[in-house]
């Protein structure tokens, strides 16, 4: 450092500035390396700063101004989010997202971790049952969402039937104010081929003679699954989690779809947050507002990530880490 | 004397009830989808019956056919098939680029931005979407595929991204060292040898992407908005839309939508369950 700032002075420095310089670059690997791998992965940092970084600063921008995709926008300060604080149905949005996500998020990972446990048994056909508890995850959304509507219809669904036949009561399912979530729920308690074979493949990385040492101390089924089990997997419990809390947040597809069969619907017990938002943007082309909506679902995320990171210090084991 | 014989038999009682719980829950996960094709052969008067007929008698199959001339079925499958085609070339060109670099060169700054590129898979797609959707719209790119095209070829897909790391990084790096001492440049390497060793990584890169444009419902929904170019997806929602008193057919349509990937499941089974496991295993730390 000191040399160059001496040689930059000389009349000659240019020169040998830049010849060692050249010369540096050259015998430096670690230079070579870098502009090498910055080369190979430039379309990903193209890709994030057009599709990542320019929206996010573009959508707090926009947050604080009338924007409605035609005018010019004009700053307006907090108006979008005190107007937000004010609108009944951001909150009616905002709570039925957090309804289906604080039920959905603890039962699909009780379901799916029970799917894994049942595939790891040591039993004959693992392989077939496998296929048939995976494939309701590959059927297209929209598709599923066709059977689940019929399957729920009220008047003549073949759940309602068997429910009859069993002199319980039939409700409207999807279309009642009250059930209309949970009918959510279960559909998406359908599709949790992803997540079961992530829990499966965790299971299977747990070695067997933890399990075999543990039953030679007379540990019980339940022993062996509390303290083996579940500390040795606990890594892959965080990751289903995260995988299943982004898709909560962002529940909308179903929703959606579901809504076009019955335009009508059950009020606004269906009217999940992201949809408002799409409704909101693309719809009513208020552009600012739902901006506003979008950077506050950004930074409920966000704080929802950050508490779930710092949380699982305390209860994610990392094997490795150990040794 | 407690027996092998009455070991063996509470050994058989065990596996008995383990193939009970199996089959139970098996039947209750495939019911649907056999509900939805047992619908789709009956006629509309047998499907709307109280109480619900098990059985369709006669079957009746021209619902398939009735179904595909009344809505452009074909056309949401080819242009599904376009989204697919074009998207899964810029995935495997750009991801297989990007995970190359994230692997087989060592670089200062390398692991921490490849934590960035995983940290964007927490970022719903909402929070990013106007200033997006207003970018497009002034490129005058909004009506067709270009919105959900482009960003593949910047390396958008990060699961393919991932997946390809994870293949690359289990490649012996003697094998590029080699080539490096014959004088090859980091691209012939890439191109040359790690590239065609990764034929069964790209194979499942594909296949994902694939089954990810079948089902993409709301990339379509935000860009296309005419039904000439709608893709199966927005296809099947307009069905139910249009077609809620016939059921017959919005269950032909589910089944025409669904039979193909659970055939393709069937032939990519382990293709498809090994590369969702690789996610699971490369979460540690």
């Amino acid at each position: 450092m000191q040399v160059d700032v001496q040689t930059n002075k000389s009349p000659t420095a240019p020169l040998t500035v830049a010849s060692t310089r050249r010369r540096g670059s050259l015998r430096s690997p670690h230079r070579r390396a870098l502009r090498l791998g910055l080369l190979f992965v430039s379309p990903w940092i193209a890709g994030f700063l057009l599709f990542f970084a320019y929206p996010f600063f573009a959508t707090i921008y926009y947050s604080f101004t009338d924007f409605n995709g035609v005018g010019a926008a004009h700053w307006i300060g907090f108006t979008n989010y005190v107007n937000l604080f004010h609108d009944p149905l951001f909150k009616t949005s905002l709570f039925n997202t957090f309804y289906y996500t604080v039920i959905e998020l603890p039962l699909s990972t009780v379901a799916a971790l029970g799917l894994a446990l049942l595939l790891n048994m040591n039993v004959r056909g693992r392989a077939v049952y496998r296929t048939i508890f995976y494939i309701p995850s590959i059927v297209p959304l929209v598709a599923s969402c066709m059977i689940f509507v019929w399957l729920f219809n009220p008047a003549f669904g073949i759940v309602n039937d068997l429910l009859i036949d069993a002199h319980l009561p039939s409700p409207d399912w999807f279309f009642s104010v009250a059930l209309s979530k949970p009918s959510f729920i279960l559909l998406g308690l359908w599709g949790l081929g992803q997540p079961m074979v992530i829990y499966l493949a965790g299971l299977q990385g747990v070695p067997r003679d933890m399990y075999e040492v543990a039953a030679l101390d007379g540990a019980s089924a339940w022993k062996r699954f509390r303290y083996i089990t579940l500390p040795m997997i606990s890594p892959v419990i965080l990751f289903n989690v995260i995988l299943q809390l982004v898709l909560c947040i962002s529940y909308f597809t179903q929703a959606q779809v579901i809504e076009a069969a019955d335009p009508g619907g059950p009020g606004t017990s269906t009217w999940f947050y992201v949809q408002y938002l799409y409704e909101q943007a693309f719809l009513f082309l208020k552009l600012g507002y739902s901006s506003a909506m979008a950077f506050f679902l950004f930074v409920i995320s966000a704080v929802i990530m950050v508490v779930l990171f710092r949380s699982s210090a305390r209860w994610v084991y990392y094997a490795n880490e150990q040794q | 004397m407690p027996t092998s014989s009455s070991r063996s038999t509470r050994r058989l009682g065990g596996s008995l009830a383990k193939h009970a719980t199996l089959i139970a829950v098996s039947v209750l996960l495939g019911f649907p989808l056999f509900w939805m094709v047992l619908t789709s052969l009956k006629t509309n008067p047998q499907s709307l019956a109280v109480p619900p007929l098990w059985w369709p008698h006669p079957f009746v199959w021209r619902n398939y056919p009735e179904m595909l001339s009344a809505v452009p079925f074909w056309r949401f499958v080819l242009n599904t098939l376009m989204y697919a085609g074009v998207t899964i070339v810029g995935v495997c060109v750009s991801s297989s680029l990007v995970a190359y670099g994230f692997s087989r060169i060592r670089w200062r700054g390398r692991d921490i931005l490849f934590q960035v590129m995983v940290g964007t898979l927490l970022i719903p797609f909402f929070a990013t979407l106007i200033p997006l959707f207003t970018m497009y719209k002034n490129f005058h790119m909004v009506g067709w595929y270009l919105p959900l095209m482009i960003p593949t070829f910047l390396g958008s897909s990060v699961f393919s991204t991932f997946l390809l790391r994870q293949f690359f990084m289990a490649i012996p790096e003697s094998l590029s060292d080699a080539a490096r001492v014959d004088g090859a440049n980091e691209f012939t390497i890439f191109s040359r040898i790690i590239l065609p060793m990764a034929k069964p990584a790209l194979a499942t890169v594909i296949l994902f992407q694939f089954i990810y444009c079948w089902n993409d419902f709301i990339g379509p929904l935000i860009y296309i908005n005419n039904q000439v170019w709608y893709p199966l997806s927005l296809g099947l929602n307009l069905i139910l839309g249009t077609y809620t008193t016939n059921w017959p057919w919005v269950m032909a349509a589910a089944t025409a939508a669904t039979a193909p990937i659970i055939v393709l499941f069937f032939f990519t089974q382990r293709t498809f369950i090994k590369g969702i496991s690789i996610q699971g295993t490369g979460v540690k730390g």
